[in-house]
């Protein structure tokens, strides 16, 4: 008679142990990308309104319409601002860079130098990014490559804003000197460098 | 030894008449109940390739540093995933987002992908959960029956948070945590 007994005691216990088993199941799966360091500058806009004695956009040459007085041959004024569309998702260096340091003759081969006459023209450059600015002085003395740089600790997009003045009457010799003859010409160059 | 003998011809004879009355009547043990119980049993399976990443690679367009629109990752498939019992599968998952550049992005900016993740193959409706979401009710589904079979887990619908024009800012590694469950429903 004790036999039964202890059957019924395992079958009433074997029930309660499996009413508290909780069996979950859980995998867990990870989702990896990059995003790598990027900065970008779209093409050149003409910023409306904002240009005097200049032709206006072509491409990415900017030409000066009038740049002497036909009277005087001294430099005209002239300006003009242009923007580009840019973004660089880190921290990083905007730098601007100007090729000849002034407008020079474009000609290889350097003319010969007149005296009283100018042979190369100064002018000034501008570049705000946000809240920074740089400026460049492309003073006409020396030809050579020139540049200006700033650091800027953020990530950021918008638009890079470049204005050009030159003034009435500028050149490498004295104020309002005439110009020798030719064409005159400069590099610019905008630069965003990833910084980390 | 006669005497003896004699004796122990006497014990067997008392003996074998009580043997005679027990076979008399009829005695049972029992019935012994054998019980047995399967008890609810989940297990989610095997991952394929033993692979539990979701490679994405590059997230943006480097020419202009939006997320890129042809984001898309190959699903991963738990094999043998079985159940004894009526269950539930569920699913939830964690943004993309910057592991190491973790400072507030600046104006423009973004370091937070969202998407949609999904475990079908189980339910009729597969389990759904989108990270960008306040709430998810499609997130857990209910099989009434014991099932074994494939479970495949999906991302997709991949969006910037904060908004499509933000750019995300740099960083060698953007995570996310898809985790999937599978329980014995009570």
């Amino acid at each position: 008679m004790r036999a039964p007994i202890l059957f019924a005691i395992l079958a009433a216990g074997l029930p309660a142990a499996a009413s508290a088993q909780s069996n979950t199941n859980v995998r867990t799966l990870s989702v990896d990308a990059n995003v790598p360091r990027a900065c970008a500058i779209g093409a050149p806009q003409l910023a409306a309104g904002a240009q005097i004695n200049f032709r206006g956009l072509n491409g990415t040459t900017l030409q000066i319409d009038r740049m002497v007085d036909p009277t005087t041959l001294a430099t005209n004024a002239a300006s003009v601002d242009v923007t580009f569309e840019a973004i660089c998702n880190l921290p990083h260096r905007i730098r601007l860079e100007t090729q000849n340091n002034g407008l020079w003759q474009t000609s290889e081969v350097t003319p010969a130098r007149v005296e009283g006459f100018g042979f190369a023209i100064p002018y000034r450059a501008r570049l705000d990014w946000a809240d920074d600015s740089l400026q460049l002085n492309a003073d006409a003395q020396v030809r050579r490559i020139t540049d200006s740089s700033l650091f800027v600790n953020q990530s950021r997009m918008g638009d890079i804003r470049l204005r050009l003045e030159i003034d009435a009457g500028a050149s490498n010799n004295r104020a309002n000197a005439p110009i020798l003859a030719g064409f005159y010409g400069d590099t610019l160059r905008i630069t965003l460098e990833p910084q980390q | 030894m006669r005497l003896l003998a004699a004796s122990l011809t006497a014990l067997a004879a008392l003996a074998l008449p009580g043997t005679a009355m027990a076979q008399s009547t009829t005695a049972t043990a029992g019935p012994f109940p054998v019980t047995g119980n399967v008890p609810g049993l989940c297990s989610g399976g095997t991952l394929s390739n033993a692979n539990s990443s979701f490679a994405l690679g590059v997230l943006i367009d480097t020419a202009t540093g939006l997320r890129r629109t042809d984001l898309a990752a190959p699903p991963k498939i738990l094999t043998g995933a079985f159940c004894t019992v009526r269950s539930n599968i569920s699913i939830s998952a964690t943004a993309l987002q910057s592991v190491n550049n973790i400072a507030a992005p600046g104006a423009g900016f973004s370091r937070t992908v969202h998407y949609t993740a999904s475990a079908s193959g189980w339910t009729t409706t597969p389990a759904t959960f989108a990270t960008g979401s306040a709430s998810n009710p499609g997130s857990s589904q209910e099989r009434s029956t014991a099932f074994q079979g494939d479970i495949s887990v999906g991302i997709g619908s991949f969006s910037t948070g904060g908004g499509e024009g933000l750019r995300l800012v740099a960083d060698t590694a953007y995570q996310g945590i898809v985790t999937v469950t599978l329980a014995v429903a009570n």
